[in-house]
């Protein structure tokens, strides 16, 4: 867990776009060259966000669809269980022992 | 607000503040431009659309963090849908032996109800060994299905059934019938091999009388009925002799 969060914050900045904003800002006050280069950036950062965005799984739905869906899964998965289970201790062909 | 954003698809949202992040950043660089080129300071507005673009992107890393917890949700029901046709086969697989053991069970289900049946038929017409044997007595002592030892031609005893045992058997019940062709003989063949038409055979209670009056073949019944009293003489002596044969079998007749 301690490892995971520097590496979630890490994840959290990089999809930040103010420092590119900020770098952008700053070549503006410096009024340097590199302004238009910075913009580049801002401009592929951004598309490469949304290309990202396209083609990360299981976001066409709602957290809350999501949990039902996945809710829904789980019973699915449970009854089939329990009805296979069922149908195993059977023991439907066991001949009853004369008394 | 906040429930149309649950509801909302997590990309769409994602996609909508992406939007809005590069509509803000875009509007704050030309404003900062626009103020450094007229050299006129704007303290207000771009404060305003810097704290808009600074809380969007907080929702937009947040939305990411939500996108990539939902991505390992998405695993995790990848698998629950590979276990979900694991578990649907299986129960295919099981459905179909059923299928087959409820088919091998129907088939012995019918074999066995046809096997009461027949058992509940021969119950109802059940014959005890001992009347068997009674009749199998009756029936050698009255000389119906050989000769006595000491037996001559001219001895009344015969080795077949006699008129008065005729009159008491089916035949005799059949006397109403058409009579066309009656000769008293029995077909020679049959003699010969020592064997009587099944419709001469007695009538024991163990016989249906349906069965009996079913077995007389049509092209028969004029020539197996009961002969008048009175009949040929030869013909009688003819079928006496035929009838001590000692090769005449009692198998059929019993």
């Amino acid at each position: 867990m301690a490892v995971s969060q520097p590496k979630q914050d890490k994840e959290g900045e990089e999809c930040s776009l103010l420092p590119l904003v900020h770098d952008i800002i700053k070549c503006m006050d410096k009024e340097s060259p590199d302004v238009h280069q910075e913009l580049g950036k801002l401009k592929a950062k951004i598309q490469e966000a949304r290309e990202q965005i396209s083609a990360m799984p299981g976001i066409e739905s709602s957290p809350v669809e999501q949990q039902q869906q996945l809710a829904t899964l789980r019973e699915q998965v449970r009854t089939k269980n329990q009805l296979l289970q069922k149908y195993k201790s059977l023991c439907m062909f066991d001949v009853p022992k004369a008394s | 607000m906040a429930a149309a954003a649950t509801v909302k698809p997590t990309k769409e949202r994602l996609l909508n503040v992406l939007d809005d992040l590069e509509v803000l950043s875009r509007e704050l660089i030309e404003m900062l431009a626009l103020s450094r080129s007229q050299k006129l300071p704007q303290p207000g507005e771009d404060t305003q659309i810097l704290e808009l673009l600074v809380q969007r992107d907080r929702e937009f890393q947040d939305l990411m963090e939500v996108a990539q917890r939902q991505g390992k949700v998405h695993q995790e029901m990848q698998q629950l849908e590979k276990e979900v046709e694991k578990r649907d086969s299986d129960i295919q697989q099981l459905q179909k032996q059923l299928k087959e053991a409820e088919h091998i069970l129907a088939t012995a289900v019918y074999q066995a109800k046809e096997k009461l049946k027949s058992i509940e038929r021969a119950r109802k017409g059940s014959i005890s060994s001992e009347e068997l044997i009674k009749y199998a007595h009756r029936i050698s002592a009255s000389n119906a299905v050989c000769a006595p030892l000491n037996w001559l031609p001219g001895d009344p005893r015969r080795p077949y059934p006699t008129d008065l045992e005729m009159r008491s058997g089916v035949l005799g019940h059949m006397a109403n019938l058409p009579t066309n062709g009656v000769n008293g003989h029995l077909p020679g063949d049959a003699l010969a091999a020592g064997r009587l038409p099944d419709v001469l055979t007695p009538h024991y209670p163990w016989q249906s009388s349906e069965l009996s009056a079913g077995m007389l073949p049509p092209h028969h019944a004029g020539d197996f009925g009961l002969e008048p009293p009175g009949h040929n003489k030869e013909n009688e002596d003819d079928v006496e002799a035929m009838s001590t044969d000692s090769s005449s079998s009692s198998s059929d007749s019993d």
